[in-house]
């Protein structure tokens, strides 16, 4: 598998104001059926269908509101198929999802919460969140390990 | 039995009066044990996300992987940058929600509030001068890293604590569950118990009331039964009583002129009556035990030979003008029965031939052996019975249309009937319109060892059947 340096992703991150910047790349997307991988903008992501979930998380106070991306529209729109992603954070943190919880709930990969870009110092910039207020099976310590923050690379596969 | 009716409902609900208790106890306990069993589940989930050891140690790792990265010979800016900021989120999540409770709880959140500050004061986005900031922000590494290590020892303790207080709540828990499913199982088996127990008492009221019942309709048919018989019975008896009056009433008109020859045709016509009268109350104490099941009879073997002649010479005396003629095949001929019952059946039979039957022609009687059993045949020259009439003829009450059936009590041939069943045989009729009628009384034959004689004579064994 080949991932760009973590690095890559903070490259943006250098020069403060993230809205300014938005021409560098966050997001790695790859699959074990291409060899190419794909780097994304935030306007890239931006560029997608963006939806708004309100939920509880298991790490903040409150109901806050995410915006973001679909996490299916985000494969569909680069062709990326399979069975499983492997989602990768800055930290390294790094955990395998069913393709499946994609097309069963509106998993998004939330870029702004309750209005505000997400920040690399906090869970930003990407934070995958799970409509876990809409299901209660979501509500379950093996969903809350897959809502990745400091999202930097996708792997299909 | 409306009134009865209503008390019996008013049992049935206090029947159930005790199920109140036990229900309530059944179902508190499990909704007892359900409550606590949610609660621990609910708790369980609650404490498996909380992963506050894993927060800390990954925070104290950041921390390290800066001062590393800031003590670099070969500085990189933009790796130090990163490696800030992640330390950052780390520190802000320990600084948020639950996270931040927690170490409230455990009085470390102020500490940690300066750690951020701390670190903060040292952005490398705000601050130009790299090389001195950097060796600020691996001075301060290393003096965090111990900080922060005893916070995570502290944070492994507690979790460790409470995982052992939270061990013994679902320890007690657990024995509370046991207990109150135990007490629920207990409930459930008195409900059952009690149900059942209800349950038999409800079929056995019912059973006892379909009893009653039966019995009532059985009165209401037996009274019926009496009236009809009472009215036929009472109009026989007449007949006989006026007999015996008129005989009376001439001999005393007669007075001193009575001759020997006039009290000697009166005393017949009287004993003729009377005759009459005792075998009506012979065949009517005969019906009324039967019907009772109070009929009492010896079954042994019997001669039959010797009892149809016995029979046949008191009928010649009653009939002093009439042929009857007996044969009798070869052997022993025993029958299985009570000596009086077939008496009472054949002179029944004989009885019935004499007076349907010309008082010129002669009446049969045959003995003889068929297969298992031992018939006694009596033929009549008689008119015959109708096609019409054979099916009713054994039933009570009925009577034919032949002219002499006017005085019968229509009970004759029916108690024949029922005491040959009784005696586990049956009557059998042949009938030809014109030529006569055959009556064969069908018994059960018996082995030759033992006979009437003997039984009278010995004190052996006997059968004695009531009802």
């Amino acid at each position: 598998m080949k991932y760009i340096s973590p690095i890559a992703g903070a490259v943006a991150l250098l020069i403060p104001g993230l809205e300014a910047h938005a021409e560098m790349p966050i997001l790695t997307l790859s699959s074990a059926q291409h060899s190419t991988e794909i780097t994304l903008t935030r306007d890239a992501l931006k560029a997608l269908p963006q939806h708004r979930l309100r939920t509880s998380t298991t790490v903040t106070d409150g109901r806050p509101v995410f915006e973001g991306f679909l996490m299916r529209d985000l494969l569909e729109t680069h062709g990326l198929v399979g069975e499983t992603v492997i989602a990768r954070a800055l930290n390294d943190y790094q955990i395998e999802i069913p393709l499946t919880d994609f097309e069963e709930f509106d998993v998004i990969g939330a870029l702004y919460m309750d209005g505000e870009a997400l920040s690399p110092r906090d869970k930003g910039p990407i934070w995958i969140v799970y409509p876990r207020e809409d299901h209660r099976e979501l509500q379950d310590i093996r969903y809350d390990t897959r809502w990745v923050w400091q999202l930097v690379s996708l792997h299909v596969e | 039995m409306i009134r009865g009716g209503h008390q019996h409902g008013f049992r049935g609900w206090a029947r159930y009066a005790p199920f109140v208790p036990i229900l309530l106890l059944f179902l508190g306990s499990l909704t007892f044990a359900l409550t606590k069993s949610s609660q621990l589940e609910r708790d369980m989930r609650i404490a498996v996300t909380q992963n506050m050891l894993w927060v800390v140690t990954q925070t104290q790792r950041e921390i390290l992987e800066l001062t590393l990265a800031a003590s670099l010979i070969e500085q990189d800016a933009a790796l130090i940058t990163q490696r800030f900021d992640l330390t950052l989120s780390r520190l802000n999540l320990l600084l948020q929600g639950p996270q931040a409770r927690y170490l409230e709880d455990l009085g470390h959140l102020d500490e940690v509030r300066a750690i951020a500050a701390a670190l903060i004061a040292l952005d490398p986005v705000e601050n130009a001068d790299h090389e001195g900031l950097h060796a600020a922000l691996s001075a301060l590494g290393q003096e965090l890293n111990p900080r922060i290590n005893r916070i995570a020892n502290e944070v492994m303790m507690a979790d460790w604590a409470k995982a052992a207080a939270r061990l013994d709540d679902y320890r007690a828990t657990q024995r509370l569950i046991i207990l109150a499913v135990a007490l629920a199982m207990l409930a459930a088996l008195a409900i059952s118990w009690l149900l059942l127990r209800n349950q038999r008492q409800l079929h056995h009221a019912e059973l006892e009331q379909l009893r009653a019942a039966n019995l009532l309709e059985q009165e209401r048919d037996i009274s019926a039964m009496y009236r009809d018989f009472a009215a036929i019975v009472s109009h026989q008896i007449r007949t006989p009583l006026s007999l015996i009056d008129s005989a009376m009433h001439r001999l005393s008109r007669k007075g001193a002129a009575v001759t020997a020859q006039d009290v000697q045709e009166r005393r017949l016509i009287v004993g003729d009556a009377v005759g009459r009268l005792t075998r009506l109350v012979d065949t009517v104490l005969l019906l009324a035990k039967l019907d009772n099941a109070q009929l009492q009879a010896r079954f042994v073997p019997l001669a039959m030979g010797d009892l149809v002649q016995g029979i046949v010479a008191e009928a010649r005396l009653r009939h002093p003008g009439r042929v009857l003629q007996v044969s009798c095949a070869e052997g022993p001929l025993l029958a299985r029965g009570d000596a009086h019952l077939i008496g009472h059946v054949i002179d029944n039979l004989l009885s019935n031939a004499l007076k349907y039957s010309p008082a010129d022609s002669p009446v049969e009687l045959r003995v003889f052996p068929q297969g298992q059993s031992l018939c006694c045949a009596v033929t009549d020259r008689g008119a015959g019975i109708p096609e019409s009439d054979r099916p009713h003829l054994f039933d009570r009450y009925f009577r034919g249309n032949a002219p002499e059936a006017g005085d019968g009590t229509g009970l004759g041939l029916a108690l024949a009937r029922e005491l040959a069943e009784f005696q586990s045989g049956r009557i059998i009729l042949e009938s030809w319109q014109g030529k006569g009628s055959v009556f064969t009384l069908w018994l059960p034959a018996a082995r030759a060892e033992r006979t009437l004689a003997d039984t009278r004579d010995s004190a052996g064994p006997q059968e004695r059947l009531h009802g």
